[in-house]
């Protein structure tokens, strides 16, 4: 069963000769959260002597296995449920991580891997030598589930369709694995015949076209037959079952959409927009959506807000909204957009392999960019890519690096690409969460720099190409040897480029693909008045963590007196000065109007601009042509002219970020002016807000006038006649609205010289509260409502207290009762009348753990712990849970961490369970550097056994508890745990002792790794000399390790240590636990032992070399 | 519905009071003396009436029954007059609660004064009163009014001017923005205070303050069994402000929706109510009822029967 041979290898062969993969589930029980059902598919072998077959499956329990309807015997043995095995003391997450990456390459379906090993009886192996046909047909069951198939079922009376109870396939890439034995990979494609028998009051929604639906002989049942006939990853198949709603799609009749009870009317509303995405994204790569139907399903307790499966994607319920939500509505319409353009790039066309995930991701990104700059405009795109920008930068210099195109060449530790993490990226498995969306998010931006290498014509070409050979493909039934034309790979990718435009961007692929890291440059300038030459100085910072170094062309853009000239400089490598000519003479006839970028012509006050030059600004790589950070120095008035005449949005808001240095009157005026400018992007105004209220805090002794922003808030929102109270609410302009929003939550940011929040500013946002009048709005004011609560909070400031005295109500101050009884009001209110998405409670709760922190109001977690329960809206478990990690880490409470982690383990909504460990690594109650009364060998235990074996059901909530467990404690040995008993360890080939590899100091660990975290810019080229001896006991278990089993078995033959279990003791306990895997009536099962297995695996590798 | 129905009930007890009555032959109380009267006065007025539509002569028994109906008639008037007059919180009827009593009683209110100044009329002498009360004499101020034309003279005076005569004054009405604005907000924070409050004291609360638990009373946080319906689905308030402040687009939009509807609403009666009904609830009948609708989707088409078991 060799991984080359397998490509398309395996069809289906039935009785009219149509190919497929099928899937039956006879029987889903709700009451039970079972499944059960069978799988059959047919095996071409393509390589004689293919005795057995692995496949992937977790969690689901096997019943039988017939090969050609023999029973077969089976193994089922999945590494990943327990990572490290053995009982030793080792603590460190380099072991653990090393570990899990080989227990996921162990099962690994594109290494021809899986857990699910089936031995093809012996009668059949003469027929498999003829490369005849093999049919597999494997009965399984599944019993609550606990990833993979989520369940939901309200806890209420009524029949299960009554009480809206559905199931839908959920989990982070190919997971398909958790609710089905299959080949879990993206790049083994097949048909598919579907069969969901369900309650007749359900609706089974699943991939390709739904052909019929039969109800079952006693009439209670239906089962909905689906087909799908276009080669399809058995990652792409997903289910959706319960009592939905179902919706035609007006303008497309073969979509449909689907939603849980009583939601159809918002679900009309939400996608009443979908057909306009279809045709923006069918126009630009010229080519009919690939499926004959597109579903789409509307499901609660959502794994992730969007996912997209083969011509159906499965969305978030709380995605829908009604026509007066004004906040939601781009939210949502962008995650639309975000499925449809996977549905293309991810769901029909598939990867080769992990390490070309970027080239799907990045084109999906890519055209639903585009698909974002034709909706909301050029503007709201620029200010995205800005965005996303700065995130990968902020990301990549904070960890190190985001690699695009892993090479791994060997496995060997030392060629590892990302050394740097704390986790192998050899995997999606493997993959922290954070990372996951990062790499993503620099896919897309990758894919915008090959635009403009390339221009945006060839590109759509390119992807044009891949489209239409992919559909010509799939439509050949029987070659499917020509199905490889559906998958991408990197090297395909390049080469249709290459063809396309006939440019080469190897250069471009690899600074940005094949290598990790991002560029930052430093600038300031100097005119020399005399050459009349403006005299750049450009610096690179390409020794720190996640940076590299840029050699090649950066545009430039100057603004002079006479008008905007770019420049392209080379950066190369020993040059920091670049000398650039100026056009225009230092001002003469002041008169003039200036030219701007755009051809547009503009009057400007010149009198604060420096008379000796005739510099108004200057821009270093204005397009974002590099993923770069650029830190530029010019002076005040020069920022302040880009805010107020450069057109970009990108540029006004650098401006903005440079303003806040300069707290002058001269900053106050731009910002001031750009607020009131209604032709500005409102993106750009509201950030001004924010700036504007930084530099009132820096002048306060200065300031004059009334507090920033009141009046302008006055002129624009409150009535002429008495402008205390503000006009009732009328959103329809939604710029201003956004800017109402905005102003108050800013202008609470004011602070006087006592460092208060001015009174005047209090009781101006309490009136706000008091005169808010929506009854004549057209939309929703839930959200305007909730941030005049955040700014109530915003104007919070820490409590005089006086000698620690206890938090009572009679020491409460004035004005913090005049806060605390509209939040009182608020949140009471919400219980009568909730708000949409219940923005307000949210913002309830945020504003009084505010409170609390700044000791107005006892510090006590029980409040948001009893929001934080299942049953309440996510929005708001969220911020109540958000709430009490903040207590946690404030009042290191071990009480309240021991109740975070038992949710991390229990609570029945996934996306709970890791958004807690998410916020516990993001604000973490101690790091690993701190002394803390809770980093104790407890919680090191309760970590590492969450991440060893309490999470093997969710590959994203394990790579959160491993960032978790890497935030507490770092890379090596927690320094909470007592010393091991042995110091020293035998190195039996080297005949040598070294000092025990688990109590290595941290800083002696750091200096092994290839790029440092904290020091040694220069990769010294001597540590990796010094420090050989231990290293290279790891790289050998590397080398020979092919899963945990077996990497253990070989670490306990090298270190003969006496504190581990012996191996005689390992072998029984594996053989109790195949027991466990498999009950009796299984018909004839084969046992190894440990050793056997092992040699199963060495011998199978030898083969292979 | 409802004056029938106290009407006839009405009408039960004045036959009841009548038939007992005149049966007992010994009556003499003033009680029965103020009865017969008003028979009396009844029997004439009906007697009046009836020369008036030209009768001769009538049958005793005619003219009783005709003096049963017309006193059913105005005591019912009376009660019902006292209903609403009580129903207002007053002691006294007004004319409002005639003409109301009227209205209800399906009398045409309007036909009244034009029926009052008929000129071929009969007026009734006045009954002899045996002791007139002596109505002490108040401070008069100015001249009582004379009766109409239509009304008999015996009937009491006019009350003194002052008592009815109105001179219209006009208070400056409340049409300040400002006040407006600030007399709704308080209102409506005045209004939630209070029923938070009362939600507050008559359920479970929590605390900010363990000293203080009903200062800032919070109503105690209450999982949901479905929490998505209350978070997504916009409050009836809402949906009744959506109505009323957008009519214009709302219709563009449901007439796009509708589009494919209107094709299939072309057939018979019958579907046509299915049509509607799919309207509301396109899942429901949408899925058992497919083959009115036009659109060809998988998901709309009728479910099949179960085929003769095959082989597995």
């Amino acid at each position: 069963f060799h991984p080359s041979g397998k490509q398309g290898s395996k069809t289906m062969n039935r009785k009219k000769g149509d190919k497929g993969f099928e899937i039956c589930i006879n029987n889903i029980n709700f009451q039970r959260k079972s499944v059960v059902g069978y799988v059959e598919l047919t095996i071409f072998p393509t390589v004689a002597n293919l005795n057995r077959i692995k496949l992937n499956s977790k969690q689901c329990r096997i019943y039988r296995v017939r090969v050609n309807d023999l029973e077969a015997a089976f193994i089922y043995n999945d590494p990943t449920l327990e990572v490290c095995h053995h009982e030793s003391k080792q603590r460190n997450l380099n072991y653990f991580s090393n570990a899990y990456a080989a227990a996921v390459s162990a099962v690994d379906p594109d290494a021809g891997n899986g857990e699910l090993c089936i031995k093809v009886p012996s009668e059949l192996w003469k027929h498999v030598d003829e490369l005849k046909v093999l049919k597999v047909h494997i009965n399984f069951s599944l019993d609550q589930p606990k990833g993979g198939l989520h369940f939901v079922v309200p806890n209420m009376e009524g029949s299960m369709a009554e009480r809206g109870a559905h199931v839908f396939s959920c989990g982070y890439q190919n997971s398909t694995r958790f609710w089905f034995p299959c080949v879990d990979s993206y790049s083994e494609l097949c048909t598919w015949k579907l069969e969901y028998t369900v309650d007749a009051a359900m609706v089974a929604v699943s991939n390709g076209d739904l052909v019929e639906t039969v109800y079952t002989h006693d009439m209670r049942k239906k089962t909905f037959h689906y087909m799908l006939t276009i080669p399809t990853a058995a990652s792409n198949i997903s289910l959706a079952i319960g009592p939905f709603e179902i919706l035609v799609d007006p303008y497309m009749h073969e979509v449909t959409h689907f939603c849980l009870p009583q939601l159809l009317p918002l679900l009309k509303h939400t996608t009443s927009y979908l057909h306009e995405v279809f045709e923006f994204y069918e126009e630009i790569l010229t080519c009919r959506y690939p499926y004959s139907c597109f579903k789409t399903v509307f499901i609660d307790e959502a794994y992730v807000e969007v996912a997209a499966y083969a011509s159906m994607s499965i969305f978030s319920t709380n995605l829908l909204h009604s026509a007066m939500i004004i906040d939601e509505t781009p939210l949502t319409r962008r995650c639309l957009a975000q499925a449809l353009a996977q549905q293309f790039f991810g769901c029909f066309i598939s990867r080769m392999s992990w390490s070309d995930e970027w080239v799907l991701k990045g084109i999906s990104g890519y055209i639903y960019g585009l698909w974002m700059k034709k909706t909301f405009g050029v503007n709201e795109y620029r200010h995205w890519i800005k965005q996303e920008l700065d995130q990968i930068v902020a990301y990549e210099l904070k960890t190190g690096g985001v690699l695009l195109h892993p090479i791994f060449g060997g496995g060997k530790e030392k060629d590892n690409p990302a050394s740097h993490l704390h986790f192998s990226i050899k995997h999606p498995h493997t993959l922290s969460w954070e990372y996951y969306t990062m790499f993503q998010c620099k896919a897309h931006l990758v894919m915008r720099l090959i635009e403009n290498r390339i221009s945006m014509e060839f590109m759509l070409q390119v992807f044009n190409k891949l489209l239409s050979l992919a559909s010509t493909a799939s439509s050949q039934k029987f070659q499917s040897h020509m199905w490889s034309q559906m998958l991408v790979s990197t090297s395909g990718f390049l080469k249709s480029i290459s063809n396309v435009s006939g440019k080469d961007i190897q250069p471009l692929i690899k600074q940005w693909v094949d290598q990790s890291g991002v560029v930052k440059f430093y600038g300031s300038f100097a005119f020399n008045r005399k050459r009349n030459v403006l005299e750049l100085e450009i610096k690179q910072d390409y020794t720190s963590p996640g940076t590299q170094k840029y050699v090649g062309p950066l545009k430039v853009t100057v603004q002079e007196l006479d008008g905007s000239f770019n420049h392209t400089l080379q950066i190369e490598e020993n040059s920091l000065k670049h000398d650039i000519p100026c056009h225009s003479k230092s001002r003469r006839n002041k008169k003039k109007k200036i030219p701007l970028m755009n051809g547009e012509e503009v009057d400007m006050d010149l009198s604060a601009m420096d008379a000796d030059s005739p510099l108004l600004w200057i821009r270093i790589d204005p397009d974002m042509s590099v993923l770069r950070k650029v830190e530029f120095e010019q002076s005040d008035f020069m920022w302040q002219y880009q805010l107020r005449y450069e057109r970009d949005v990108v540029a006004q808001e650098e401006a903005i970020l440079a303003l806040e240095k300069f707290p002058t009157p001269a900053s106050r005026l731009a910002l001031t002016d750009i607020l009131e400018q209604e032709q500005c992007f409102y993106r750009v105004r509201m950030m001004a807000c924010f700036c504007l209220a930084k530099i009132a805090n820096s002048m306060v002794s200065t300031w004059t006038g009334p507090p920033a922003m009141k009046s302008l808030f006055t002129r624009m929102f409150c009535c002429k006649t008495c402008p205390n109270i503000v006009k009732t609410n009328n959103f329809m302009n939604f710029q201003s609205y956004f800017l109402q929003k905005t102003m108050p939550v800013a202008m609470a940011l004011l602070r006087d010289v006592h460092n208060l929040c001015p009174k005047e500013v209090l009781m101006f946002i309490l009136d706000l509260i008091k005169y808010n009048d929506n009854r004549k709005n057209k939309f929703s004011d839930n959200y305007y409502r909730a941030e005049l609560i955040d700014a109530l909070a915003n104007s919070v400031t820490p409590a005089v207290s006086v000698n620690n005295e206890v938090r009572t109500l009679d020491n409460l101050n004035p004005d913090v009762r005049l806060i605390l009884e509209e939040i009182t009001r608020f949140l009471n209110m919400e219980k009568l009348l909730p708000s949409y998405r219940h923005t307000i409670t949210v913002s309830c709760l945020k504003a009084i753990r505010v409170l609390q922190k700044n000791g107005h109001v006892p510090s006590d977690p029980a409040l948001f712990k009893s929001y934080a329960e299942y049953g309440h809206f996510i929005d708001v478990r969220i911020a109540a849970l958000d709430a009490v990690v903040d207590y946690t880490k404030v009042d290191r409470s071990y009480e309240e961490l021991q109740w975070l982690l038992t949710m991390v383990q229990n609570d029945p909504v996934p996306y709970i369970r890791h958004k807690i460990l998410d916020m516990l690594t993001k604000n973490p109650p101690f790091t690993k550097n701190m002394e803390s009364p809770l980093c104790n060998e407890a919680l090191v235990d309760q970590l590492w056994k969450l991440m060893n074996s309490g999470t093997s059901h969710d590959w994203r909530l394990r790579c959160g508890a491993v960032d978790l467990y890497f935030t507490l404690f770092g890379l090596s040995r927690p320094s909470c745990l007592p010393l091991p008993e042995l110091g020293l360890v035998l190195n039996l080939k080297e005949k040598k002792a070294v000092l025990n590899p688990t109590i290595i100091p941290e800083s002696v660990v750091n200096n092994q790794e290839p790029v440092n975290s904290t020091n040694n810019h220069g990769q010294s080229v001597g540590f990796q000399n010094t420090f050989s001896n231990s290293q290279e006991e790891e790289e050998i278990d590397m080398d020979t390790v092919h899963d945990s089993q077996a990497f253990i078995y070989h670490h306990l033959n090298m270190l003969e240590r006496p504190s581990t279990p012996g191996m005689s003791k390992f072998i029984g306990k594996m053989i109790v636990w195949i027991f466990q895997r498999f009950q009796l009536g299984v018909g004839f099962v084969f046992f190894f032992t440990t050793t056997g297995m092992y040699h199963a695996y060495k011998s199978e590798k030898l083969r292979k070399k | 519905m409802r004056t029938a129905l106290y009407g006839s009930k009405m009408a039960d007890t004045a036959t009841g009071g009548s038939g007992t009555r005149p049966g007992g032959k010994q009556a003499s109380t003033p009680a029965d003396n103020y009865y017969l009267a008003r028979r009396r006065t009844l029997q004439v007025v009906v007697s009046s009436l009836l020369t008036e539509a030209g009768f001769e002569s009538a049958e005793k028994a005619a003219v009783e029954t005709l003096t049963e109906m017309l006193q059913s008639y105005i005591s019912e008037m009376g009660r019902s007059a006292k209903s609403y007059c009580e129903h207002t919180a007053r002691t006294q009827p007004t004319l409002s609660d005639i003409v109301v009593t009227l209205v209800e009683m399906g009398f045409n209110v309007e036909t009244l004064p034009a029926y009052a100044k008929r000129s071929q009329r009969m007026v009734i002498t006045a009954p002899p009163v045996t002791n007139q009360p002596v109505t002490p004499k108040a401070l008069t101020a100015g001249q009582n009014k004379p009766h109409p034309s239509h009304i008999p003279s015996h009937f009491p005076e006019f009350p003194d001017p002052h008592t009815y005569i109105k001179t219209p004054t006009y208070r400056e009405p409340v049409s300040d923005y400002q006040v407006l604005r600030e007399k709704a907000a308080s209102q409506r924070r005045d209004v939630e205070r209070a029923l938070t409050r009362f939600m507050a004291k008559t359920g479970e609360t929590q605390s900010l303050f363990k000293d203080d638990v009903s200062t800032f009373p919070l109503i105690a946080a209450r999982p949901f069994t479905v929490p998505y319906l209350t978070a997504l689905l916009p409050s009836e308030l809402e949906m009744q402000q959506m109505e009323e402040t957008d009519s214009s687009e709302q219709d563009d939009q449901t007439d796009t929706e509708n589009l494919p509807l209107h094709m299939s609403t072309d057939d018979s009666g019958p579907e046509k109510e299915n049509a509607s009904v799919l309207q509301q609830n396109t899942s429901l009948s949408g899925s058992r009822n497919g083959e009115e609708n036009m659109i060809d989707n998988p998901y709309l088409r009728p479910v099949k029967k179960p085929k003769i078991r095959r082989k597995k």
